[in-house]
């Protein structure tokens, strides 16, 4: 019997319709109502701005949406372009919009655009989210222009951050990736990219882990399987990125056991490759990036310290079945500091990571909790990082962030040491 | 296989049979210039009597009407449109007697023949411009439009703005400016005065009376100018119309007037009138978006346009075109539509002129055999009376190098013999030289090999024209848009009363799959017209069909 | 008198010896059985070893944290294990089948009770296992997560978990092997509704402002966990 297509009779036919492109823009959505048609708007004005002889199209694979978004996506046109530009489109322009089962979740949306890109022969495909307010029409342009013309296969994001925004990125996941694969990409876990045609079919063809990584974690297989496949590799400034998001309702836990379970589950699925590889180099960064110090977020350092020290203290017993003995030592002397007095070092943050990373490829104890335990460790660093670099200039915080960089590079033997050998 | 052509169907009578005021709604126009056709005396000249010694020929192409291009006495400067005398002709093509005879045969063929009429300017050699500029005080005088400063009507767009810096002249001769929007020496008439009018309708009387059915009137919506306008489309160059319109409808009813306004579609509607203006105006917009959608494979240039074309009286006909004797205008397209036409069909800047292109269309379609029959197979099937330029039919070439256009103005190739069978006269004095070059040159692209095959575009051409007056619904019908979700392909309906006619274009250069929603049609079964073989019946589905790479159809919908 | 007692001495001596003639074959079967018995379960218990150690049959369990949890709990790897549970298998089935080749009718019944009981007590050693097991997962799950939401007491919820949890097992256990079901079951379900009264009655009454707060966090529109939320935001 043959096997069961995960491409809706429908769906297809309405691709068929639309015949080969050149651009497609994957918008996958879920009640996205109140923001989805500004999106479709700046992704529709940036098409007819910045490819108006190219043929494009918008697909919108919905998770079953109640709130009538995909029928705001259909209703999204701009009556007179030239309301907006100096010029009106030259060619129809396509927004296909087809239902998916949300319980595989976004990798399924992935995927249907990706099949779309393969199908239609696209030689650039954007993925873009439905909530970002923040969107203009020149993000299409920096992110689709490096792939179609450039001859990138992978567009990463720059966003404009402010102070102690994204410390997760920056204390974990950024210097991690960069040390082990090599490559200095800013947002690992960036949510606008872009990709080669001819890297979209790849990942179509490798759906194998697609279960492994649910939400973000997507992109990050994304963005680190095209590093240890050996293609082009760029990324490009957007702008600041200002959603209106239920996943800030995700609590931190939640988030760094997505995040962090699906970069070291990345690690094992390349290990092969990042295991080999010896040099680290820049990534091409395309687009003009102003140094604005913006205001920084609001963190409660202090309940942070709080929780970190508790944590620490409670969950003795079992960091121990995932740290070194050192390390572990180390960390529960620095959470016996005043809150004043504490410090996070750079280099026990890193090998904490380390170890981690390797206990969780071990399997030392029950994979989620390993994840678990990192996050009071994660509230320590984070409230030793903001301790330090409060009153700092974003030049200095940009050095220290740096030098942790560095310090994760310098950490890689012991991360392969411990990744290679045996269980304790 | 040599095709024998039948002979002429030459009727007892010499008037043009049928008394249908309403004739040139289904007029298939053949445009041609009697210097480009044919020469009988070997001056190498085309001239009226080489013209009638091929009627025969433009008889068995199916068209219905011939479009002289001017043929009037000019120093020749534009082409025949610097007229210095308007109720003579050309001695280079002939004498009026000539003419009168080719009038003659041509309505015994069952053709009718329009004419041009070059109102809008004369040539700074016609004697009325002569005595105009002799003295300020001279009675024709005020047959111009003179200014003593450059200043009036400031703002006004130049049209041959490769060749004019400004629309006004200095006249040495009077001490004065004098108005031309087009070359300098046209200097513009002022139809302001009344005398200029009567003299214009005298010039119509005089070729009317002479058998003449209809005139084509060149550069209309710059008749009359006032300050602070584009001069351009004002109520008083419609009351000149108007006037014009009503003094013919009076004593010549079945003579025609068709407008040459290179406007947008809401703009030229004001040219028909409530009836009482023009009965046909070129449809000027559709024709680039034509060469867009098939370049882009697109319908949307095309959609745009025609709905955005206004509803016209019953009375009232667009003509729709491809190319003409002037360059592929892009006056009436965007920036972005404009560059994207040059980029995609004038790469080369020498084929660039006056914001359009000088090209024909077979250079156009890249000598492309399935392009032309659908660009043609569109120009047949569209609303309005398609206007076919002489050539185009056997996919004659161009050459941007001979300046100006009349790259595409060459002499008409009829065979692969000497000067293609033009003319006897020594290649050397021909008024233009052939095209020559092994694509598109006279020995390879000629009436004479054409004819003797059934599949050359020629024969293709008159079965094209053939079958597209078997039905009405294609010249006076409706038309009804339908918009599948595969945009390359883009089909309409034409309607006239019970007679329907389903047309499907593929605008792609690959095989294309089309549902067309045809519910209300079920219970009909498309007859193809071509073939005249029945396709399945349409039912409730969506009815599928397949394209070939810019293949069309043509269903006649059949209730049996 | 002399030839009674003789005549009934060698009556009885012959009774013995045929009662030994008829044992003692028994017994050396009963012997045999279980040496021969001995034997072959020590063999496919060295053959089972090295197949599973071959197969790395250890590797499924590491994942799920069996062996670490068997190695806390001072147990054998998933493989040894195993191919001493199939040791202890044969030859216990050999013992059987030589008690009960002896022929003693009493004994026979009481192999009999004990094969009809074995399967239960089996199952009731697999529950305490599996309730040990679980009993660590989900006290450790609840450990981190109550650390993680900064709750109160987490080594306290975390114990109070294994608790209720070994003592579900253990209760499942003695009640499959029927020891003393009635009794087992009422004392459960009475320490288990009264601990459950208890936490209702504390909570309730004891935390009423604190339930409060926590139910208008979850249902009132905004605002809630302000600080988590702009905490939150941030990381990514």
């Amino acid at each position: 019997m043959a096997e069961e297509s995960f491409l809706s009779d429908e769906f297809v036919s309405q691709l068929t319709a639309v015949g080969e492109v050149d651009i497609v823009v994957g918008l996958p959505t879920f009640n996205n109502r109140d923001t989805v048609q500004r999106v479709v708007n700046a992704i529709l004005v940036g098409l007819v701005k910045y490819y108006p002889r190219q043929r494009s199209v918008l697909i919108n694979p919905d998770a079953g949406s109640k709130d009538g978004t995909t029928e705001a996506v259909q209703a999204a046109s701009i009556p007179d372009f030239r309301a907006v530009l100096a010029a009106s489109p030259l060619r129809t322009m396509h927004v296909v919009s087809a239902r998916y089962s949300g319980v595989q979740g976004e990798s399924e949306a992935l995927r249907m655009v990706f099949a779309a890109a393969d199908l239609l022969g696209a030689k650039a495909c954007a993925l873009i989210s439905p909530d970002l307010e923040s969107i203009t029409p020149e993000w299409i342009d920096a992110l689709v222009q490096p792939a179609l013309k450039d001859g990138f296969d992978f567009v990463g994001p720059v966003y404009q951050r402010r102070r102690f925004d994204g410390l997760l990125v920056k204390n974990l996941l950024h210097p991690l990736i960069r040390a082990a694969y090599g490559y200095q990409i800013e947002e690992p876990v960036g949510r606008e990219v872009a990709l080669s045609g001819r890297l979209a079919s790849y990942f179509l063809g490798d759906q194998s882990h697609r279960e492994d990584f649910p939400g973000l974690g997507a992109f990050e297989w994304m963005t680190t399987a095209a590093m240890a496949g050996g293609y082009r590799v760029c990324q490009a400034f957007l702008g600041p990125r200002v959603t209106v998001s239920r996943r800030s309702a995700l609590d931190l836990n939640t988030t760094i056991t997505d995040v962090a379970g699906s970069l070291f589950r990345c690690l094992e699925l390349h290990q092969s490759y990042w295991i080999a590889r010896q040099k680290c180099e820049q990534v091409p960064t395309f687009g003009f990036q102003p140094v604005l110090d913006l205001d920084p977020v609001r963190i409660d350092r202090k309940r942070m310290f709080q929780m970190f020290s508790s944590g620490v203290d409670q969950l003795r017993a079992v960091l121990e079945q995932i740290l070194s003995p050192g390390t572990l030592e180390a960390i529960i002397a620095v959470a016996k500091l005043e809150e004043r007095q504490f410090r996070f070092p750079d280099d026990l943050w890193a090998k904490t990571v380390c170890e981690f990373a390797a206990s969780y490829h071990h399997s030392v104890i029950n994979r989620d909790h390993l994840l678990q335990a990192l996050t009071p460790l994660y509230r320590g660093r984070v409230s030793s990082f903001i301790l330090e670099n409060g009153r700092a200039g974003s030049d200095d915080v940009e050095r220290k962030l740096e030098s942790l960089r560095q310090e994760y590079e310098r950490l890689k033997p012991y991360l392969i040491e411990n990744w290679n050998r045996n269980v304790r | 296989m040599r095709t024998t052509s039948s002979s002429p169907n030459i009727a007892s009578e010499s008037a043009v049979p049928g008394a249908d005021p309403l004739w040139y709604k289904d007029a298939v126009i053949y445009e041609l210039h009697a210097r480009a056709f044919h020469d009988s005396n070997g001056d190498g000249i085309g001239d009226f009597p080489g013209l009638v010694q091929k009627l025969d020929y433009v008889q068995e192409l199916g068209v219905t009407t011939i479009w002289l291009l001017p043929f009037y006495p000019s120093p020749l400067r534009d082409d025949g449109y610097d007229i210095s005398d308007y109720t003579a002709i050309n001695p280079a093509y002939g004498t009026l007697e000539n003419f009168r005879e080719l009038l003659e045969q041509a309505h015994r063929r069952n053709l009718r023949v329009i004419t041009e009429l070059v109102i809008n300017h004369t040539s700074d050699q016609h004697p009325w411009f002569q005595e105009a500029r002799s003295s300020r005080d001279n009675p024709r005088r005020d047959w111009y439009v003179w200014s003593d400063t450059d200043d009036r009507y400031r703002g006004v767009r130049i049209i041959f703005k490769d060749t004019e810096l400004s629309n006004w002249a200095w006249d040495p001769i009077s001490k004065a400016y004098y108005w031309h929007r087009f070359f300098s020496h046209q200097p513009d008439l002022n139809f302001d005065n009344p005398a200029v009018i009567d003299e214009i309708w005298k010039v119509m009387q005089f070729w009317a009376d002479m058998g003449v059915d209809g005139f084509r009137v060149d550069a209309v919506p710059y008749l009359v100018e006032r300050e602070g306008t584009s001069c351009e489309n004002l109520p008083e160059t419609h009351e000149v119309v108007k006037v014009l319109r009503r003094r013919l409808n009076e004593k010549y009813p079945m003579i025609f007037l068709l407008a040459e306004a290179n406007q947008w579609p809401a703009d030229v509607r004001h040219y028909f009138g409530d009836g009482d203006e023009f009965q046909m105006a070129f449809h000027f917009p559709l024709m680039p978006r034509m060469f867009m959608a098939v370049k882009l494979e697109d319908r949307k240039p095309i959609m745009d346009i025609l709905q955005q074309t206004p509803d016209i009286p019953e009375t009232c006909q667009w003509g729709i075109f491809l190319r003409n004797h002037d360059e592929l205008t892009l006056e009436m397209v965007s920036d972005e539509e404009r560059d994207y036409m040059y980029d995609m069909y004038a790469f080369d800047a020498g084929a660039r002129l006056n914001l359009g292109i000088r090209r024909r269309l077979a250079p156009l379609m890249d000598g492309d055999r399935r392009r032309l029959e659908l660009m043609n197979g569109m120009l047949m099937s569209l609303p309005g009376s398609p206007v076919l330029y002489y050539g185009d039919e056997i996919g004659m070439g161009d050459n941007i190098f001979l300046g100006d256009r009349n790259g595409v103005r060459t002499p008409m190739q009829w065979s692969g013999g000497w000067n293609a069978g033009f003319s006897a006269a020594d290649p050397e004095r021909l008024y233009l030289p052939l095209l020559s070059n092994p694509v598109y040159g006279y020995q390879t692209v000629n009436v004479e090999a054409q004819r003797r095959t059934d599949h050359s575009l020629l024969s293709w051409m008159r079965k094209l024209i053939q079958v597209r007056k078997s039905s009405r619904a294609f010249s006076r019908g409706g038309i009804e848009f339908l918009q599948p979700r595969n945009h390359r392909v883009f089909a309409y309906i034409r309607t006239l009363g019970t007679d329907r006619v389903l047309v499907v274009n593929n605008l792609s250069r690959s095989a294309q799959p089309v549902e067309l929603d045809l519910r209300a049609f079920e219970g009909y079964i498309p007859v193809e017209m071509f073939g005249g073989n029945p396709f399945p019946r349409i039912g409730r589905l969506p009815y599928l069909l397949t394209l070939a790479p810019y293949g069309f159809y043509w269903f006649r919908m059949r209730r049996l | 008198m002399r030839e009674l007692v003789i005549s009934n001495l060698r009556g009885a001596l012959t009774a013995v010896t045929g009662i030994l003639a008829e044992a003692v074959p028994r017994v050396l079967a009963m012997i045999i059985i279980i040496v021969a018995g001995w034997v072959i379960a020590w063999i496919a218990e060295f053959i089972l070893r090295r197949l599973l150690l071959l197969a790395r049959f250890n590797r499924l369990f590491e994942s799920k944290g069996v062996t670490r949890a068997l190695s806390v709990a001072a147990l054998p790897s998933p493989s040894e294990m195993i191919s001493r549970i199939v040791f202890w298998c044969i030859w216990v089935a050999f013992i059987l089948v030589g008690i009960n080749a002896l022929g003693v009718v009493a004994l026979q019944r009481e192999v009999s009770d004990f094969v009809y009981l074995l399967p239960q007590f089996i199952v009731a050693l697999l529950i305490i296992f599996f309730g040990f097991l679980a009993a660590n997962f989900f006290s450790r799950a609840a450990l981190l997560a109550a650390v993680n939401a900064n709750s109160p007491s987490p080594r306290l919820v975390s114990g109070f978990v294994r608790f209720l949890i070994l003592l579900l097992a253990v209760t499942m256990a003695l009640e499959r092997v029927g020891l003393g079901r009635g009794v087992v079951l009422v004392a459960f379900a009475v320490a288990f509704g009264a601990i459950m009264m208890g936490l209702a009655i504390a909570f309730g009454l004891g935390g009423r402002h604190v339930a409060r707060r926590i139910l208008e966090r979850r249902f009132a529109a905004g605002g809630e966990r302000k600080e988590e939320k702009d905490e939150e935001a941030s990381h990514l």
